[in-house]
């Protein structure tokens, strides 16, 4: 699987199909991000290209500038055309980015990658390929999560107590919030005096947690990035993957889908878009 | 002990529900004195964060009061609020707080008696919910 990863990533950079891959690359015993370019010793350095379930965090936001690090790089090169090595929720983040006008899809081209049925079991992924596979065997997501169903199944004044028991333990570290590929707003509300008392902790029950919850409601991708970064393992995912649910139900609308689906926090309520009728309506 | 009065907040959008509100005050319509009713210039600048914040500060239920779909003056305003509101009702939901406290409304202008009714309604409805739980937590 790698090695058809590196292949194929070589065969991009040779014929100029792209100018540079973004891909994680073994590096002192451990991965990180990097930009493998088309000269010959970034061809060279493919060797080093690699996958990993314990980072993947290729569409994350810079802080403390709060930019996206695809953003920022389309910035500094608008020419540049980036081969990205891409999991089913990376894809999703990207398109998800390209819809809400982050990062220009045109110049991107992605190498999307399947995961395999253990590494889907162990995010607990509902969608571990993406839209677009290009390398690996599309196997089945996990479907049903226990937490969940032990959430719904308490009565309301259950999981009041169980989220105040989980809550208290925030330590407002914001970790949930950096490692977050859809958070990239400049102004963050959590960052408001208004909304969140500084000084003091467990921060606000429930607000500070709510206002991640909500704002990333009908975006969330379902990665896990923020579960696995919070350090006091609060279960954030019970309910981003129940709102992902949610928003099926409610809008018919799943999020990393497709460019051309509007987010339903934008349209109006049969679905068409708001701004374009208002000013034809002009 | 005396019968629990619970304390509503109302947010009323300027064009609509505040002049309904208005118009059940000059009518001299009778309804309960637990709503503190908070002006704002269209449904759709309430952002679920103000509901979480009341209740937080111990509002005992949030009532949010638009135009009739079609007529919000800000032509789709009440549209966003009405499928904000139903995100944030989910939420609400799973963290174990009650969506009946939070009820979003459309009363219009000329509506001065269903703003009344409304109210009472809501009132009766928070009375049976008792207490709002967050009020606890922050003790």
């Amino acid at each position: 699987m790698i090695e058809s990863i590196r292949d194929l990533a070589r065969k991009w950079l040779e014929s100029k199909e792209v100018d540079a891959i973004f891909g994680l690359k073994e590096q002192d015993g451990g991965v990180a991000p990097y930009l493998f370019t088309g000269r010959v010793n970034g061809i060279s350095e493919l060797g080093k290209l690699t996958t990993s379930t314990q980072y993947r965090r290729l569409c994350y936001t810079c802080r403390p500038s709060k930019d996206n690090i695809l953003s920022l790089m389309q910035r500094r090169e608008p020419n540049m055309k980036i081969g990205i090595v891409a999991r089913g929720c990376e894809e999703r983040a990207l398109v998800e980015l390209a819809k809400r006008g982050q990062i220009d899809l045109e110049k991107i081209k992605i190498m999307g990658i399947a995961c395999s049925q253990e590494e889907a079991k162990e995010c607990k992924c509902e969608r571990p390929y993406p839209n677009n596979l290009v390398i690996g065997e599309r196997v089945e997501g996990v479907s049903g999560d226990e937490n969940i169903n032990a959430l719904l199944s308490k009565s309301l004044p259950e999981r009041l107590a169980f989220w105040r028991h989980e809550l208290s333990k925030c330590i407002k570290c914001y970790g949930c919030r950096d490692a977050c590929p859809m958070c990239f707003c400049k102004d963050c509300k959590m960052e408001q005096k208004i909304f969140t008392e500084t000084g003091s902790l467990p921060p606000e029950i429930p607000m500070f947690l709510f206002i991640r919850f909500y704002h990333i409601s009908e975006r969330c991708i379902g990665c896990g990035e923020c579960e696995k970064a919070c350090p006091v393992d609060i279960p954030l995912l019970t309910i981003f993957r129940q709102l992902r649910r949610d928003m099926k139900d409610l809008f018919d609308y799943e999020a990393g889908i497709a460019v051309e689906q509007e987010s339903p926090l934008l349209t109006t309520l049969d679905e068409s878009p708001m701004r374009k009728e208002v000013t034809s309506g002009v | 002990m005396a019968e629990f009065e619970p304390k509503i907040l109302a947010f009323c959008c300027n064009w609509c529900s505040y002049a309904g509100a208005d118009l059940a005050g000059v009518s001299r319509l009778q309804y309960p004195p637990n709503i503190r009713i908070i002006r704002v210039m269209c449904s759709g600048r309430v952002e679920p964060e103000f509901v979480v914040k009341a209740l937080s500060l111990r509002a005992d239920g949030v009532l949010i009061l638009g135009c009739h779909i079609g007529d919000c003056h800000y032509i789709y305003g009440n549209h966003r609020t009405k499928k904000r509101m139903a995100i944030l009702e989910r939420i609400l939901g799973y963290l174990g707080i009650d969506p009946a406290r939070v009820r979003l409304e459309w009363v219009s202008a000329s509506e001065g008696a269903r703003f009344a009714e409304v109210v009472r309604q809501f009132t009766e409805e928070i009375k049976k919910l008792g207490p709002n739980p967050l009020k606890e937590v922050r003790a």
